[in-house]
């Protein structure tokens, strides 16, 4: 079939990662995204690494340019009320919006969809922030790394001697994209068979508790405050990362999970069933969960004296559950990622051809594409007003003109 | 109460990895069908339990990620069970797996067979590594998956080892794409196709996590490293976790349009405080840019925060953060998130009874939604997860299977 989304436009307002990852769905099936940016309030993944010397400038941010393949970008100065006038042109045209403002934003401008919603009844909008667009705390202003510590995944996540730490990459904001991508698909296919719009606000926060419920169960039903564990299972041992022969001066290491005593004797004849592991006492899951740190240590004996290759090859041929831990560059070598096509390379004007990532779904009617790179900032505000909007050239001109068109 | 996904039943094959999705589905108004072997669903057995005890009906990872689906028990290894699933097949719009590549179809019950039998029926799987490749078949779990992701490899202190969250997050970012997949075939069913495999791979769910920089390692040939609780910039490292006198808060000393705001108002409530030296109130935060400090600069002005820090509790922290505008946040445990004010007034944590269990509170729905008609839009935890086989009569009656049949199914151990 052509692409899903063909026809379909997305109208994107904010930046950052969970609202923009969203639209990345719709845009790798054919929806045409529009992102209103501003030169005077950039996205901050233009500017995260930008220095006054920078070449390229708000167009050369690396960051930025991974995440927005794939879409459009039109530049309107909001502060102005002819840009706004613009823009809320645009929202009533398009056949969704998404946006990641903090609360409050939207509707400053008049483009919130309780103001929207009178001139498209059947409108489909969703909001995203932090802490939700209700409630005394809806204006708190943080960013992933605070929705991760309040979500309650920075508790979860370290060594139970030391500090939280938080998975990598801020997990309120890779958790939220695909969040809000299932709503506003949801929602699109509702319209398509009602006619019906709807408005959907979606707490990053509270999806996030969501995923963590069996630890929020764990203090409802049993007011039991579970811990962070390190890398060790509390149902099964050992369950860990060991240290391998270093290479070229690298770290390098090797995950193993055994689940159960089948596993259990798996890795013991893949260790050469030394003495140690042999001992009857942990032949059960609860006797090794008991030297879970004994049997750490022996295990990191022989994974230091073997490369990470041979020691996953060897827990492998014995059927163990182990893994290389890939560093970023190792992913894109990895076979199976590459049978999967999950980096594509794509031509940017000032960073030159560089990968860009899909989603983590294949369908067996369809593709994911990747067509462009990342907009430059106002790339496209004239195509977009001009050939999809089909503002006059009299007016485009004249709003040129006055800078509301940046 | 309808929902977006109302009208459209789903089966719901999955084991752990998957519970997600049939949940979210569930939420979204879908008739989410539970289909477990007789004997019951492994993670019913997977501490830790409700009271304690171990008990099939009170397993937490159980009742946590199943609720708002029905549940029925068949063995679908026995030539009646393939049948009977078959025939609700005819009735339904979505299969939910998550079994090792070729299980489903050296059951008789693989998507060629689905397919023909049902051409609108959608088949989504969930896995560790996909359908296909290489690595289709080899052995995956939320440990191994999140290291051939690159984001163990980032996470964790640089003096020890790669670490992962002691939750499954593979699990739930497979889950929730598994939820998308499905969506978006049922709109691509709409526009006049037929039913799709889905095919989503949890390895390669948990590179996104990485937000980018995983694409961007070919461009800056950095590889990641891990940081621990600090944040890696141009010239330096700066705390990002900050101990407090009580626990611990998340907040970052970067700059940006977004962030002055706070940094200026933060600069205010610890010179209000009197801790807050000269120097740093005659900082222009309107011009700071973190990427030009060196360590040395970073490491004077965080000494300032850090100190500060420790003298106030989470609660207060946090309580000046939401009334002030700092971009700081406690990090909370489930106690801090159940007494959580703003929590309450969203009415989010919601009860649910069951007249065998008994009362639970549990996290209400991912998302709300409002419009012109909110009733046939509402997301909502729609009911407690199912008892084993309470809806085996309910839902086999609907294709025809009556008491008699039934009752010879449970002799056989069929049902």
């Amino acid at each position: 079939m052509s692409d899903l989304f063909a026809g379909t436009t997305v109208l994107e307002f904010g930046g950052g990662a969970a609202g923009p990852v969203a639209t990345r769905y719709f845009a790798d099936h054919g929806a045409t995204v529009i992102r209103i940016e501003s030169k005077r309030r950039p996205d901050f993944l233009r500017i995260l690494k930008l220095t006054p010397n920078t070449p390229g400038g708000l167009d050369a941010g690396e960051h930025f340019a991974v995440l927005n393949a794939n879409k459009l970008s039109v530049a309107l100065d909001l502060s102005r009320p002819e840009g706004v006038a613009v823009a809320r042109r645009l929202a009533l045209w398009a056949d969704c919006i998404a946006e990641n403002f903090a609360p409050g934003a939207m509707a400053k401008w008049g483009l919130d969809y309780a103001t929207l919603v009178r001139a498209r009844p059947d409108l489909v909008m969703i909001s995203t922030c932090l802490n939700g667009q209700t409630g005394p705390q809806r204006a708190y202003p943080g960013f992933g790394g605070q929705g991760s510590a309040l979500a309650g995944f920075n508790h979860f996540t370290g060594w139970p001697d030391r500090e939280p730490l938080g998975p990598y990459g801020t997990i309120t904001d890779s958790l939220s994209p695909r969040f809000a991508a299932l709503l506003l698909a949801s929602a699109l296919l509702h319209r398509q068979r009602t006619g019906e719009g709807q408005h959907i606000d979606l707490s990053q926060v509270e999806g996030g508790i969501v995923c963590l419920g069996e630890a929020m169960l764990a203090y409802t039903a049993n007011g039991e405050v579970l811990g962070r564990l390190g890398n060790r299972s509390p149902h099964a041992a050992p369950h860990g990362v060991f240290r391998c022969r270093d290479r070229h001066g690298d770290e390098r290491w090797v995950a193993i999970a055994v689940h159960d005593d089948d596993d259990w004797q798996r890795l013991v004849g893949a260790l050469g069933r030394p003495a140690w592991a042999t001992d009857a006492a942990l032949a059960t899951t609860a006797g090794r969960l008991a030297r879970a740190g004994e049997i750490e240590c022996k295990l990191e004996g022989w994974t230091r004296e073997r490369t990470q290759d041979e020691a996953v090859a060897a827990l492998l041929a014995a059927g163990v559950d182990a893994a290389p831990v890939e560093d970023l560059g190792d992913l894109h070598a990895d076979p199976q990622l590459v049978h999967r096509r999950h980096f594509r390379p794509v031509a940017h004007p000032v960073l030159g051809t560089h990968p860009a990532e899909t989603h983590a779904i294949r369908f067996s009617g369809m593709e994911p594409s990747l067509r462009r790179a990342a907009p430059r900032l106002g790339e496209h505000t004239e195509h977009v007003l001009r050939d999809l909007l089909g503002m006059d050239a009299d007016e485009y001109e004249r709003l040129a003109a006055a800078g509301v068109l940046e | 109460m309808g929902g977006n996904l109302s009208g459209i039943r789903v089966l719901d094959l999955t084991a752990e990895p998957g519970f997600m999705t049939g949940m979210l589905l569930g939420e979204l108004g879908a008739d989410v069908i539970k289909v477990e072997p007789p004997a019951g669903d492994p993670a019913r057995r997977r501490p830790p339990f409700r009271g304690g005890r171990p008990d099939p009906e009170q397993a937490l990872g159980w009742l946590a990620y199943n609720t708002s689906k029905r549940g029925i028990t068949l063995d679908l290894t026995r030539p009646q069970g393939r049948d009977l699933f078959l025939r609700l097949c005819d009735t339904a719009d979505v299969v939910l797996e998550t079994d090792t590549p070729g299980t489903l179809a050296a059951r008789g019950l693989g998507w060629d067979v689905l397919h023909a039998r049902n051409p609108r029926l959608i088949l989504c799987s969930l896995t560790p590594f996909g359908q296909t490749g290489p690595y289709a078949t080899r052995r995956g779990s939320d440990l191994t998956v999140v290291a051939m992701s690159g984001n163990l490899h980032c996470t964790g202190d640089p003096d020890r080892a790669p670490l992962r969250c002691t939750f499954p997050v593979s699990h739930y970012h497979g889950s929730i794409e598994a939820a998308v997949g499905v969506v978006f075939a049922l709109l691509a069913r709409e526009h006049g196709g037929e039913g799709q495999h889905v095919d989503v791979a949890c390895q390669e769910a948990m590179v996104m996590p990485n937000i980018g920089t995983a694409s961007m390692a070919a461009m800056t040939g950095n590889r990641g490293r891990r940081a621990g609780a600090f944040f890696r910039q141009a010239k330096s490292v700066q705390r990002e976790i900050w101990p407090c006198k009580d626990g611990y808060v998340s907040f970052a000393l970067r700059g940006g349009p977004a962030r002055v705001p706070g940094l200026i108002a933060m600069t205010e409530y610890m010179a209000e405080h009197g801790m807050a030296s000269p120097k740093l109130r005659a900082m222009d935060w309107t011009k700071y840019n973190h990427n030009l400090l060196s360590q040395d600069e970073v490491d004077e002005l965080s000494a300032e925060f850090g100190a500060f820090f420790l003298t106030k509790t989470m609660t207060e922290l946090f309580e000046a953060a939401c009334t002030r505008g700092l971009m700081l946040a406690p990090a909370n445990t489930p106690r801090e998130i159940v007494a959580s004010e703003q929590l309450a007034a969203r009415g989010f944590f919601v009860e649910l009874d069951d007249p065998v269990r008994g009362r639970l509170r549990v996290p209400g729905a991912f998302a709300r939604t409002s419009g012109p008609d909110p009733d046939a839009v509402a997301i909502a935890v729609r009911r407690p997860a199912p008892r084993l086989g309470e809806h085996t009569a309910e839902v086999l009656a609907e294709i025809g299977v009556d008491a008699a049949a039934l009752a010879r199914l449970r002799r056989e151990g069929v049902a």
